[in-house]
């Protein structure tokens, strides 16, 4: 293998300049969205815009072009970095320079990402994550490959300077494939995911576009149409027939969307097991891989759904400290079987283990929940009879059940178990969600009780860990208060760090 | 229930019952005080400005309503206020700092103290003028975790500023 000589400044490859290019174009694109839709309509109708012709506008449009290329190839020429003692240096701006110095034993994360530019040219990004600020985040664009993971290496590699290949690369040699997500499992995944999601995401998307170009739809006069529709046809049966067919749609919109969105995100999904650490790789558009670590693991969720579950089918995201919100989401792995699981969690949390003893919160739980539903329903009801009339009361047809399922599921799932030294708490709805912490990562712990919850003798116990807090509801309120006298004893007695 | 566990039968837990939770300062509640007289004042000012300039029928026979929906409103805010205040209190152990607060949600957050971060002394114009400082515990953990404890005399702020920082520089 080559070896790269990371000591000397050097650039990126040259195919960077496309990266950096293509990187700027969409930003400058996305800033003057409204002023190109606005001279595209300006061009639409009166064939020019202001006074400009459109040969003179083709000529503006190049100048930019040739703008931003001119731009692009002096940021390529002026970004260089090198990896000197137990730093890392990076030296970037046109005129004025900027010197960024990440002493190694700060960096947190280094991710290795691949969009699809960056696919078709070969190349891969480097993003590396210091501990601070949330900002401090360094994107190298183009490296080759191989270049990448020795540059990687060189920088967790924390004795000294020079890469010492041979060390690194042998553990690579131990490092075996554990999981490999088959094309069939992935469909599987994606079409049974919680479609409600996508639905609602589908659903304002579709009005935030409606609003958009109100004027333009106008303009097209399908309001006329629609019109016309309705009054020939009038009655509760067509409108309930327009409403369901219109609800089909959306919700067939919504399936493909969540499964094209999974195939895309988790293409390839690749769970690789070194000597400590586990490594991700997945995406298909934006190949992405990451590394977790159990040191900086604090929340590890498991998911699955009742369908899900009967085709052994599970989820396993994993919240690490000093991570970014973006590259969070990215720390999940999909489509597991339950003896995956079982591994990633001996792995990841050392042993886990939990007793079958389900602790449930008070019934008192369940009936505010339910109370809480019943006035949801009537402020919709309320709302529904005031904008529309008495007609869309239909919807208490899907409304009605679906609150009365939520609150019986979502108590039949509601559990919790302390069982020395993790915490485990069961929730969900559609979805069986299943979150656990190592006790001695928790940061700090609150016990919430209102006024109604006071009088029945119950109350709630928060858990915050650096990532996620973690919610015990509705115990009774002397179990509450052992649970949180315990959690501070095993924290503070047990001295352990969190990270 | 409890937690019986056969590890630590020896020990007994410390409990959050057997704590004194110590009040804050009472001047705090003038700053609270004092802070809503402003904004209240504000509210009145504007409404008597606008009985004196609009000669609006409707909203002049409706003038005294609108008084006394503020006037009650005002009361409530107060009395609340005053019942969150009497809630707000600290407390530090050898290991945590704990702090209540809370009037119809009431809450006790601990924070152990090899948690902490940084922790942030600071003092508006305000609270200087009634020697009060305001503690500000920062943990790694979501907001949620930090704490924010008003209305300190500004000597224990500093005692429980130095002891706290101590214990916290004394781990590494």
């Amino acid at each position: 293998m080559e070896e790269f000589d990371f000591s000397q400044p050097s650039r990126q490859s040259s195919k960077g300049i496309i990266v950096i290019f293509a990187v700027n174009a969409v930003k400058w694109l996305r800033a003057l969205f409204p002023a190109l839709v606005a001279l595209g309509f300006g061009l639409f109708r009166k064939n020019s815009f202001l006074t400009w012709s459109p040969w003179m506008i083709a000529l503006i449009i190049f100048a930019l072009l040739l703008l931003m290329l001119g731009i692009a190839v002096l940021k390529y020429l002026n970004f260089k970095f090198h990896v000197a003692d137990d730093d890392f240096h990076l030296d970037t701006g046109i005129i004025e320079k900027d010197k960024t110095i990440i002493p190694k034993s700060k960096i947190q994360n280094v991710y290795i990402q691949q969009n699809f530019l960056q696919q078709i040219i070969n190349v891969v990004s480097l993003k590396i994550e210091s501990a601070g600020d949330k900002k401090s985040e360094i994107e190298i664009n183009a490296l080759s490959r191989p270049m990448a993971l020795q540059l990687k290496k060189a920088l967790f590699d924390r004795k000294s300077a020079t890469i010492e290949t041979n060390d690194s690369f042998q553990e690579e040699a131990e490092a075996n494939v554990f999981f490999k997500i088959s094309i069939k499992r992935l469909f599987l995944e994606g079409l049974l995911h919680n479609h409600l999601k996508s639905f609602v995401i589908i659903v304002s998307f579709a009005f935030g576009i409606y609003y958009e170009f109100k004027s333009i739809i106008e303009d097209l006069q399908i309001n006329e149409n629609l019109d016309q529709l309705t009054t020939y046809e009038d009655g509760l049966a067509q409108v309930l027939y327009l409403n369901l067919l219109l609800g089909f749609i959306v919700l067939i919109i919504s399936i493909l969307y969540s499964v094209v969105r999974i195939v895309i995100v988790n293409f390839n999904l690749e769970v690789i097991e070194n000597n400590k650490t586990i490594e991700i790789s997945k995406g298909l558009l934006n190949k992405v891989s990451l590394t977790l670590t159990p040191d900086k693991i604090q929340n590890v969720i498991v998911k699955t759904n009742a369908l899900k579950r009967r085709l052994n089918l599970h989820s396993l995201y994993v919240k690490q400290a000093m991570t970014n919100e973006k590259q969070s989401k990215n720390f999940g792995i999909i489509a597991l079987e339950d003896v995956h699981i079982q591994h990633l969690l001996d792995k990841l949390l050392q042993n886990y283990h939990t007793s079958d003893e389900k602790r449930k919160p008070s019934t008192y739980y369940k009936r505010i929940m339910a109370f809480y539903s019943l006035v949801f329903l009537v402020l919709i009801n309320v709302i529904a009879i005031i904008v529309f009339d008495y007609n869309a009361l239909f919807v208490n047809l899907f409304l009605v059940p679906f609150m009365a399922l939520s609150v019986h599921y979502r108590y039949k799932k509601a559990y919790y178990n302390i069982t020395e030294p993790f915490l485990t708490v069961g929730s969900g709805f559609i979805d069986t969600k299943k979150e656990i912490i190592n006790i001695h990562k928790l940061q700090a712990v609150k016990l919430v009780q209102n006024i109604f919850q006071k009088r029945r003798g119950v109350a709630s116990v928060i858990v915050y860990t650096a990532s996620k807090s973690v919610t015990i509801p509705y115990v009774d309120e002397k179990e509450a208060k052992s649970i949180y006298d315990f959690l501070l004893f095993k924290v503070e007695s047990e001295g352990k760090n969190w990270m | 229930m409890n937690f019986t566990n056969s590890q630590i039968e020896d020990f007994t837990i410390p409990s959050l019952e057997e704590v004194h939770l110590k009040p804050i300062s009472k001047n705090y509640f003038k700053i609270i005080v004092i802070n809503k007289i402003v904004v209240y004042g504000i509210f009145f000012a504007i409404l008597l400005t606008l009985n004196r300039f609009v000669d609006d029928v409707a909203f002049q026979e409706n003038f005294w309503v609108l008084f006394g929906v503020l006037f009650i409103f005002c009361l409530i805010d107060f009395t609340t206020s005053y019942i969150a205040f009497k809630n707000r209190k600290y407390a530090i152990r050898e290991h945590d700092v704990i702090y209540a607060k809370g009037f119809l949600t009431r809450s006790i957050t601990t924070v152990p103290i090899s948690r902490i971060q940084h922790i942030e002394e600071s003092r508006s114009w305000l609270a200087r003028q009634f020697h009060l400082s305001t503690l500000n515990i920062f943990t790694a953990g979501e907001s949620g975790s930090d704490l924010t404890i008003k209305g300190l005399p500004k000597d224990e702020a500093k005692q429980i500023n130095d002891f706290l920082s101590s214990k916290v520089n004394g781990r590494i």
